[in-house]
């Protein structure tokens, strides 16, 4: 969620209640003649709010569940989530006297941190990537459909190749020998002889297509604009100016291709983070709950 | 009292014949053949073409087609300098004509390439016209290609001489000569009716038949022309032009019980009824989607379900009494059945336009049934013996219906409807053609009865799209009601049957029917607001920058910030959820800026979506919002109009009658058009609800992108 000017009074109330703990633990350390632990008044008032500030921000799950039940608006939920899951960690900081005890409360301690440090990674994450995702990627599409996409990139290509130098068979060992004609994927007319064509079908078959196929292989050239431009560059050179208009095509294709692997590359950053974020808000809220049942137990 | 002889040799060859005859007969009767073009037996020689130039010993040679015989005239047909004057006669009329034209394509038999066959020329001699002088396809039986005429005037003297219609005639000089339809209309909006003459009196590919999709159909018996030419509906039909579309009709006979034709098939043809009855009957559930809350409060669960309207009835259906059909009948709303008998026509809006069935038709009895294609059917309904029955039948049966299917019309009295019966007129109009424009006189009142009708103005930016009107819609009445001027033009869609009530017609029933006239009034008042709005709008954006993305015709946008959006894609999965699995919403689109366009309904201004509906279900509500009524048949035709992907089909599973067993019942999935609904039931629509990065709002687009281009300024 992007953090703007709207989130002004979550900010304020989050300050107002930070300040407010603090004068109250600041308090309790002068006049009590113990050290602040979290068995006192004001250290079990810390731990219990602070326990439900990280329940509530771990329910967010539970409701994005649930989307058209009527909860409450799910940005008011998210704004809850941030700013309160921020606040659990002060609160509990507070609750532990700054200390990490036993082992127990050692691993929560870790865990919070983990969690609210993840937490803030992704708040960061999504803050800046989608705007550069829709600066980066203007051709972007639905992420479950890249491998459709990918897929109609390669036929497309294929086509235009097969309509610019005669039919592909791409597994064939020797590139440049002709294939014979599948019924129904005869073009009316080819634009080069084999000879002329042999440049550009080298290049499709050898570079270009397994790009396309494989595009994450980081060895591949055509991941780099600036070598991929001048791969092209230098097949004009090459070939007759008639077969330009197939090659400004296939530029294109790659030019898609590249979007599409930064989308993939963007969208794992935007989203990735959830999967440490999630399972360790997991084990702090299970091992959360052992900690209260055990602390009130014994 | 017949002619003296006259005597005279040709090749030759000593010959008598009667005094007035001209060289051309004299010739043919003696067995001599002179090549022509633009001569025929049975049309008056015009001698236009001098390929049939003969040496009669004058200073110049003679169209023997024209040329009158004399005494002791010597007569040469076939001499080297006829031929030689002959040939470059034909090379001149080559050189203008393309080869092959369509008929020697079609046929192989076009009268000018054969002449040149004959005569061995392949090429001319002559430069070949520059620019070519475009063809007419506007006609359903006929196709026209002014480049293959050689302005014989054979199709002239047919459509004048031999038929009587005076349609076709000369226009232009010089190179700029050619045949004309009326003052120059496209043949297909002139007051040709295609009876055919014109075409098979053309030597050339200038008019050719046009088949339908190149096919004749396969079902039933074709029909000898002889037979048709019989029945009185095809009295005055070309017979060599039914002839040539043998095929195109067939006799078919139905038993009891047999289905015709479905609701929501794609088709290509009309049936005509011989003799028996069928029935025609909307099956589909007359219900609508219904998206509503399973629970109360806090944990409402959205549900999509089908909803009568004894259940759920908008506000504004309360008066709605006939479902609009393809056929000559409307279907009453309680009880979509209706009976059709001989001398009914049904299925011309999917046979020329290519619209779904809006219906099922059953044998009632057993029956026989013309189907025919288009070409067939355009013939008829522009013979006048056809379209006086079709008038008659329309007049005696539907035009009560129809007049009292639009709500404002429901008080009118059986007196009223009983004068207005004679007075009324039924008109057609073709693709493209405009039946009022704005500015003009207000002199008429228009009801749909098929087809679409397109309501637009003009403004300095362009055109903009009012409404579209279907079956059952009226319009004029703003210009009738106001200031006698039109305020809006009116083009026919596709092909468009209006039912005009004159000026002083519609003066007396507003005047004696004071509750029609508010009505209208209230309706009037309501158009001109909603003009007035869309002109404010209009003038306070760009309009071109908005018309280019289609920004400028929705009412409503799901619009995503692209900046806050992590496509977590909790918009489309709250969407589904609310709506039984089925999203209307794809989180994709064009983007403007920052913002992303997402695919859900734009409730749009120009809702293409409701074009050709058969049954004109989906429509506007008062408030401008798309909906679908009740008695959708599911044929999916608006969710392919939609030029944004935004119309969705949801199946439901209802139990319909068995074929198989007559009397029960068994079940079937039956689809219902839906589009995004904004979640009624709710403050806020699910998808806005539910996106927990405020990145998805549901905005008015002219007044969010005015004041995003404002606040820029």
């Amino acid at each position: 969620m992007r953090i703007d000017a709207t989130h002004r009074k979550w900010l304020f109330a989050s300050l107002g209640i930070v300040g407010a703990a603090t004068i109250a633990h600041l308090a309790d350390a002068l006049i009590s003649a113990q050290a602040p632990r979290g068995g006192s008044v004001l250290g079990l008032t810390f731990g219990i709010v602070g326990s439900a500030f990280m329940l509530f921000a771990g329910l967010l799950g539970a409701r994005n569940r649930v989307p058209v039940w009527r909860l409450g608006r799910a940005q008011t939920w998210m704004r809850g989530h941030l700013w309160l899951g921020l606040l659990s960690l002060p609160l509990i900081l507070f609750h532990g006297g700054f200390q990490f005890g036993g082992t127990l409360t050692t691993i929560l301690m870790w865990l919070l941190l983990l969690v609210v440090a993840s937490g803030i990674l992704g708040a960061v994450l999504q803050h800046y990537l989608p705007n550069r995702m829709t600066g980066d990627v203007p051709m972007e599409t639905i992420f479950d459909e890249i491998d459709g996409v990918r897929a109609q990139l390669i036929r497309e290509a294929d086509q235009l190749v097969a309509a610019t130098c005669g039919t592909l068979d791409a597994t064939a060992d020797n590139p440049a020998a002709p294939a014979p004609v599948a019924p129904g994927e005869a073009f009316d007319a080819v634009l080069l002889n084999p000879e002329e064509g042999l440049p550009l079908r080298r290049f499709y078959v050898n570079e270009l297509r397994p790009f396309l196929k494989r595009p994450l292989e980081r060895h591949v050239a055509l991941t780099d604009p600036g070598r991929a431009a001048a791969a092209f560059e230098e097949l004009r050179k090459l070939l007759p100016s008639s077969a330009h208009s197939t090659l400004n095509d296939l530029e294109n294709i790659c030019e898609e291709e590249r979007q599409l692997l930064r989308q993939v590359r963007l969208h794992h950053f935007l989203h990735g983070w959830l999967l440490v974020h999630v399972p360790l808000s997991l084990a702090l809220l299970v091992l959360g709950a052992v900690h209260a049942w055990m602390a009130l137990r014994y | 009292m017949t002619a003296a002889p006259v005597e005279l040799s040709i090749d030759g060859v000593r010959v008598s014949v009667p005094a007035g005859t001209t060289v051309f007969d004299a010739a043919r009767l003696h067995g001599i053949a002179i090549p022509t073009l633009c001569h025929q037996q049975n049309e008056v020689p015009v001698g236009v073409c001098r390929v049939c130039v003969v040496d009669v010993k004058e200073r110049v040679y003679a169209p023997a087609c024209t040329r009158a015989v004399r005494a002791g005239m010597e007569v040469t047909t076939n001499s080297e300098r006829v031929q030689a004057a002959r040939r470059t006669l034909i090379e001149l009329l080559l050189s203008d004509h393309p080869v092959p034209c369509a008929r020697q394509q079609q046929s192989g038999d076009c009268e000018l390439e054969a002449l040149a066959r004959a005569m061995s020329l392949s090429q001319p001699r002559f430069a070949r016209r520059t620019s070519g002088r475009a063809k007419d396809n506007s006609s359903l039986a006929i196709a026209v290609d002014f480049d293959a005429c050689i302005l014989c005037d054979r199709c002239v003297r047919g459509c004048n001489e031999i038929r009587g219609n005076l349609v076709l005639g000369r226009m232009g000089k010089g190179t700029q000569a050619g045949i004309a339809f009326d003052d120059n209309k496209p043949m297909g909006t002139s007051t040709c009716v295609s009876c055919g003459e014109c075409m098979v009196s053309c030597p050339t590919g200038a008019l050719t038949n046009k088949r339908v999709l190149g096919t004749t159909l396969g079902a039933g018996h074709p029909v000898e022309a002889e037979r048709l030419l019989e029945l009185p509906v095809f009295k005055n039909v070309s017979g060599t032009f039914l002839e040539l579309n043998r095929g195109a009709i067939v006799e078919r006979t139905f038993r009891r019980g047999e289905v015709v034709c479905r609701e929501g098939e794609f088709g290509s043809t009309a049936f005509y009824i011989l003799d028996g009855k069928a029935q025609v009957s909307i099956g589909s559930p007359i219900a609508h989607v219904k998206t509503q809350g399973g629970a109360t409060g806090w944990f409402s669960k959205l549900t999509s379900r089908l909803a009568g309207r004894a259940e759920d009835q908008r506000e504004e259906e309360a008066s709605q009494k006939f479902i609009p059909i393809d056929a000559p009948v409307d279907l009453a709303y309680e009880n979509p059945v209706a009976e059709l008998g001989p001398g009914d026509l049904f299925g011309e809006m999917t046979c020329l336009s290519f619209y779904p069935r809006s219906a099922t038709v059953r044998a009632l009895t057993d029956c026989r049934m013309f189907e025919m294609l288009r070409n067939v059917l355009d013939i008829l309904q522009k013979n006048k013996n056809f379209k006086t029955q079709l008038e008659r039948t329309y007049r005696q049966r539907a035009l009560a219906s129809h007049l009292r299917g639009v709500p404002i019309f429901a008080s009118l009295t059986d007196e009223f409807i009983e004068g207005l019966r004679d007075r009324v007129e039924l008109v057609r109009y073709s693709p493209g053609q405009v039946i009022c424009r704005q500015g003009d006189p207000a002199d008429s009142f228009y009801l749909v009865r098929i087809g679409f009708v397109k309501v637009s103005e003009f403004y300095p930016g362009g055109e903009l799209v009012l409404a579209y009107l279907s079956r059952g819609n009226y319009f004029g009445e703003i210009g009738l009601l106001g200031g006698g001027v039109r305020t809006a033009t009116c083009t026919a869609l596709d092909h468009v049957e209006v039912v005009r009530i004159n000026g002083e017609d519609f003066e007396r029933m507003v005047q004696q029917f004071p509750a029609v006239r508010e009505s209208l009034e209230v309706v009037a008042r309501e158009r001109r607001q909603q003009n007035l709005e869309r002109q404010l709008i209009v003038r306070s954006v760009p309009l071109d920058h908005f018309l280019s993305q289609g920004l400028m015709e929705a009412q409503s946008l799901l619009i995503l910030d692209l900046q806050k959006c992590t496509r977590c894609d909790a918009c489309v999965r709250a969407c589904a959820d609310a709506h039984d699995g089925i999203t209307r919403l794809v989180r994709e689109g064009l983007r403007f800026e920052k913002y992303l366009v997402a695919t859900s309904c734009r409730q749009c201004r120009d809702p293409l979506c409701m074009v050709g509906c058969p049954v004109g279900s989906i429509r506007r509500r008062n408030s401008l919002e798309v909906i679908i009524e009740d008695w959708c048949i599911g044929c999916g035709l608006c969710a392919k109009n939609c030029p944004y992907g935004n119309i969705n089909l949801h199946p439901f599973t209802v139990q319909v009658d068995d074929p198989l067993a007559p009397g029960r019942k068994t079940a079937a999935v039956q689809r219902k058009a839906t589009s995004c609904d904004l979640c009624t039931e709710h403050k806020e629509p699910s998808c806005v609800y539910a996106c927990p990065h405020d990145a998805a709002h549901r905005v008015e687009p002219q007044r969010f992108f005015a004041d995003l281009l404002g606040g820029r300024k």
